[in-house]
């Protein structure tokens, strides 16, 4: 009994000790221009989730960027300046879910769209989509001359129900196929991709795997988890599907697409996806300004990387003598292989 | 001020000297009656400041104002050394980061609920109480800026071996009782995204990946300490103000939290008995 008391009195007082002298806590950088470079270089080597398949890829070395950046910050420099540097070192990751924004800019790399064709034209959507097209919450749409119907999905980062895609899909129902357009889609709420991607399977498909960090280094990467999609319980899609894309599908629209593919009766037509196969979350700087990385990567059915995109099943693209004639071609091409 | 401060603090232990052996604060036995139960009730509203940091949200610490709801049930029999003690404890604070750009909003809910042994010294004034506490608590760190990772979960069980020392005395011609209470941590299980891993994978996916982690007092140092006065403004209602201090933190899976709340409290205290009535 005098021992068990004597054995819990030295555990209390090993629990004072450690927890009134224990501090849960980081060291912070200083708000300088230095302190502000240190801090978003750091975020990024340890949250950022592609620096090992970009190495492979393109060469990219974090530290040599560290190298070449560092020099270019002093602490005399305005923020307008030091804004410029970071962001010339974040797109070193060439990375569109990389981003660094205060309130007067926003830093960003968009070459995988911008150093592309757009192969989109609003004028001749809405040469094909008229004016008495019929409008579901984030969807527009309407049935095309030879029995086709079209389905405009801009951005996943507007919710559709359950009940908006029963409604359009009925609509469709004697149509011979459909067309989803999600050209410029630069994503939204993954959710909704899946809510929409869940109508188009029959039964639980496996469409890719996703991993997260586990720690600070470089690889230090959980299992890769399997992504099924389950098949909606409500109306479902069974005729063919062609998906039209083009550079300025990202981010979620890009992980549907990457779905939509793994499918048997779909096609993805027109140009090859911009990519963003990093689940982005955010953090911040002393100074302040938010800062956007990608954390999560997502992959496909073959465990491969879809970071920069993935490329259409039957290629097509926009031609200034077919726009001047008022024809999408990317549509054409989509109506042709659903009516053979 | 400074000197005006040191001499009442000085005086305390003088004035306690002449505390009167009627001191109606204090628990008196009842030998007649087995069975009373004596319940000691008290609200009280607190404001203070609060520190935040949340690695997974942002590595910077936000501080800023927070305001908290503190009700505590005690109930004893005055016959028995046990005693059993309840705490709800609910806190709302809006915090910013150094430069005041980033905000960030925490919000929480702790019940404690334990059993303390008493022992009663000098000629009852002062009591010591030694026991546990079982702490729940629940809440969130939701920050404005942030995009797949706007909020942090928060969802504990604590076992916290806690003390209690009530010391009853006169001020002013008037019972008061000064009363501390420190819990520590020792052992416990809380919940908690890896290190890089995002809510969807989580919620969306269920994707589970070392998201319950037992904690120890190692891993999870919260401790929590409370001051308070209690002042008798009728035989019924007694006035209590104190000070109320909650170091929540822990490292697990990578990620460090703290959240540091520290409270001016002021409310009423209501002690009463219940006394059964035979049929």
């Amino acid at each position: 009994m005098k021992r068990s008391l004597q054995y819990l009195f030295k555990l209390l007082q090993a629990v004072v000790l450690v927890t009134l002298f224990s501090c849960v806590d980081t060291d912070e950088r200083p708000n300088t221009p230095t302190g502000n470079f240190e801090a978003l270089w750091h975020i990024l080597d340890e949250h950022y989730c592609f620096f090992d398949y970009k190495q492979h890829e393109y060469g990219l070395d974090w530290n040599d960027v560290y190298n070449k950046y560092k020099v270019r910050v002093s602490d005399k420099m305005t923020e307008g300046q030091l804004f410029e540097v970071l962001t010339d070192m974040l797109s070193e990751l060439r990375d569109g879910h990389v981003n660094l924004s205060y309130s007067m800019d926003y830093g960003r790399y968009w070459a995988w769209h911008e150093a592309y064709p757009q192969n989109y034209s609003d004028t001749l959507e809405r040469r094909y989509m008229g004016t008495d097209y019929k409008i579901s919450a984030g969807i527009n749409y309407r049935v095309l001359d030879d029995n086709i119907g079209y389905l405009r999905y801009g951005s996943f980062s507007l919710p559709v129900g359950e009940g908006n895609l029963d409604d359009v899909l009925i609509y469709f129902a004697l149509c011979r196929g459909l067309i989803i357009d999600i050209r410029n889609n630069g994503g939204g709420d993954l959710t909704t991709a899946e809510r929409l991607a869940g109508r188009f399977v029959q039964e639980k498909t496996l469409v890719g795997y996703m991993q997260h960090k586990t720690g600070t280094g470089h690889s230090d990467f959980s299992a890769m988890e399997p992504c099924y999609l389950e098949p909606s319980s409500n109306v479902r899609w069974h005729k063919p599907v062609c998906v039209l894309t083009n550079r300025s599908v990202y981010s979620a629209a890009n992980a549907f697409a990457a779905w939509m593919g793994t499918l048997p009766n779909v096609t993805l037509v027109g140009d090859h996806t911009g990519g963003g196969s990093g689940l982005p979350m955010s953090s911040s700087l002393p100074i302040g300004w938010s800062v956007r990385f990608s954390a999560c990567p997502m992959y496909d059915a073959q465990r491969q990387q879809t970071e920069f995109g993935i490329p259409a099943d039957v290629p097509a693209a926009l031609t200034d003598e077919a726009t001047a004639q008022g024809i999408d071609p990317i549509i054409e091409t989509a109506r042709k292989l659903l009516t053979e | 001020m400074k000197n005006k401060l040191l001499s009442i603090l000085l005086l305390l232990p003088c004035v306690t000297l002449f505390a009167q052996q009627n001191d109606s604060l204090a628990a008196k036995p009842c030998p007649n009656d087995m069975s009373l139960k004596v319940i000691t009730r008290s609200h009280m509203l607190g404001i203070g400041g609060t520190k935040v940091l949340d690695t997974y949200l942002s590595d910077e610490h936000f501080s800023g104002i927070g305001f908290s709801f503190l009700a505590t049930v005690e109930r004893q029999r005055p016959t028995r050394r046990w005693s059993t003690l309840m705490e709800h404890e609910a806190n709302f604070s809006f915090v910013k980061d150094r430069v005041r750009s980033k905000q960030e909003l925490e919000g929480a809910y702790n019940f404690y609920w334990g059993k303390f042994y008493a022992w009663h010294l000098f000629d009852r004034r002062l009591k010591l109480q030694a026991g546990g506490l079982v702490n729940v608590s629940a809440g969130f760190i939701y920050n404005t800026a942030n995009s797949n990772n706007p909020a942090q979960a928060r969802l504990h069980l604590n076992l916290m071996p806690t003390g209690i020392a009530t010391y009853h005395f006169q001020l002013f011609r008037r019972p008061v009782a000064a009363r501390y209470e420190l819990a520590l941590p020792l052992a416990g299980i809380m919940f908690s995204p890896n290190y890089g891993q995002s809510y969807y994978e989580i919620f969306s996916r269920g994707n589970y990946d070392h998201n319950i982690v037992p904690t120890t007092f190692v891993s999870a140092p919260e401790w929590r300490h409370m001051l308070t006065l209690d002042a008798q403004l009728s035989s019924r209602l007694t006035l209590r103000v104190g000070y109320l201090g909650n170091m929540q933190q822990h490292k697990v899976n990578g990620l460090r939290q703290h959240v540091y709340t520290h409270r001016l409290l002021i409310g009423l205290t209501k002690r009463f008995s219940i006394i059964p009535h035979a049929l």
